[in-house]
């Protein structure tokens, strides 16, 4: 993979805190931007004040001491439960590989984030089966939002009587955790012909309303299953009526926006705002543009774990910081 | 020219069969039902309908088969057929019986869109 290498490197190139303090000098924004994509090995981003980091997992000192902060989550993504193509054949022993991951961690996540696509097929055995697996995880607090394939047949009923007691319209809910105010959208319902991901204009109503008692210096979290930006639209990765969602953020000081559904990790700068993918638990998915269609990517078995994972979120008010950490199953 | 021959052969017992299953049914069924309605074939594949845009004849049965590692529905915008979820391999198949122009499209994959005129 010299491409991937290749990304890797400039990543670091243009993110490493070359003298080894915590001061603010560390990133180039275009440079950054350039280099969104890299799978395969796990980084270290700390947000600082809207100005994002990137370290190195090969440095543990530095992960620990920006791990360490006030509260610490998990997102995991995309776990496919049901597939069981060429491009993995287990999905339930990666997943339970994700979920060791997650319990080998020195700080356990206060809670967990699943980000949609659940299940492959919208079945109840395959919802119970990742029910089962996550028991074992060090926290029971899971909060789910739904991939178009947890809503296959019966626009998502069953998916909410799973997961979305005590949310609104298709699913959507906000929650708080140690002063962080978190968000989870639906945006794969009601897809229109030709478009993306839609939100529609009753959940915008309502996050309009939900975010405006906060005070701007809330540190806010928005996940939802589909990139709330446009990542390349030509494959429909992206939503359509995300800038009017984005709109009402403006304001915050800190804004992560935590997606899944490209199965491969992606992070993008604008603003006060950081977008985040999380790679899948399940399969990748090509690069951009980089296969005739987004289909599973096939891998060689050996190089299979390395292009699956989970991501490690951390806040630490002090700093007034979000740290994400991906960390492949390998 | 060995294999010219070959496929010779089997072109004229292709011939022969088709006759002899054709003389059949005229033998055992009302003429009215002789002919089997026209069928059309539309690959899912890699994300996109082929052919994307397809003219029949009213009557046809238009048959979409999911090739893709991944499920797809067929749904048109006016909901005139809608497929239940496509896994691998599976298929829909909706007869064309009214004359108009359908657009349909994959919703779960919306970007995934192809047409059907019935002349």
């Amino acid at each position: 993979m010299p491409l991937q290498k290749k990304q890797d490197e400039s990543l670091f190139d243009h993110n490493v805190d070359r003298d080894g303090g915590h001061d603010d000098d560390g990133i180039d924004r275009r440079g950054f931007l350039k280099c969104m994509a890299w799978a395969g090995t796990g980084a270290l981003c700390v947000l600082e004040g809207g100005v994002l980091k990137s370290y190195g997992l090969d440095d543990p000192a530095r992960i620990a001491k920006a791990a360490r902060g006030e509260l610490s989550f998990v997102q995991i993504s995309d776990s496919h439960m049901g597939f069981n193509k060429p491009a993995n054949s287990d999905v339930v022993g990666t997943l339970k590989a994700a979920v060791g991951k997650i319990n080998a961690m020195p700080v356990p996540p206060a809670f967990m984030l699943h980000t949609g696509d659940i299940s492959h097929l919208s079945k109840a055995e395959e919802f119970d089966t990742v029910d089962q697996i996550l028991k074992s995880a060090p926290t029971k607090d899971v909060f789910f939002v739904p991939g178009e394939h947890d809503v296959l047949e019966d626009d998502g009923k069953q998916y909410r009587e799973r997961y979305g007691k005590n949310t609104k319209g298709d699913g959507w809910y906000s929650f708080d955790q140690k002063g962080v105010h978190l968000i989870g959208l639906v945006n794969v319902m009601n897809l229109k012909a030709g478009g993306m991901g839609s939100l529609g204009a009753a959940q915008l109503e309502w996050l309009e309303d939900d975010v405006r008692h906060l005070s701007k210096s809330t540190p806010v979290v928005v996940f939802a299953h589909m990139p709330l930006w446009n990542i390349y639209p030509e494959w429909g990765w992206g939503t359509d009526d995300s800038a009017q969602a984005l709109s009402y953020l403006k304001r915050f000081g800190s804004v992560t926006v935590l997606n899944g559904h490209i199965h491969q990790t992606m992070q993008k700068v604008e603003g006060n705002v950081t977008f985040h993918t999380a790679d899948s638990t399940a399969f990748p998915q090509p690069h951009p543009g980089a296969a005739p269609s987004p289909g599973p990517m096939k891998v060689p078995a050996e190089q299979l774990r390395s292009l699956l994972g989970v991501t490690n979120v951390n806040y630490v008010r002090k700093h007034h910081a979000l740290a994400l950490i991906d960390s492949t199953l390998e | 020219m060995r294999s010219k021959k070959v496929r010779k052969n089997s072109w004229i017992f292709c011939v022969a069969a088709a006759i002899a299953l054709v003389s059949g049914a005229v033998l055992t069924v009302p003429t009215s039902m002789a002919a089997d309605p026209p069928t059309v074939n539309v690959k899912i594949d890699n994300f996109s309908f082929t052919p994307a845009t397809i003219t029949v004849k009213t009557g046809t049965q238009i048959t979409w088969t999911n090739a893709d590692d991944i499920p797809h529905t067929v749904v048109s915008d006016g909901q005139e057929f809608k497929s239940k979820v496509l896994d691998t391999n599976e298929t829909f198949t909706f007869t064309a019986s009214k004359p108009g122009t359908y657009s349909y499209f994959c919703s779960i994959h919306p970007k995934m869109t192809g047409k059907v005129v019935v002349e």
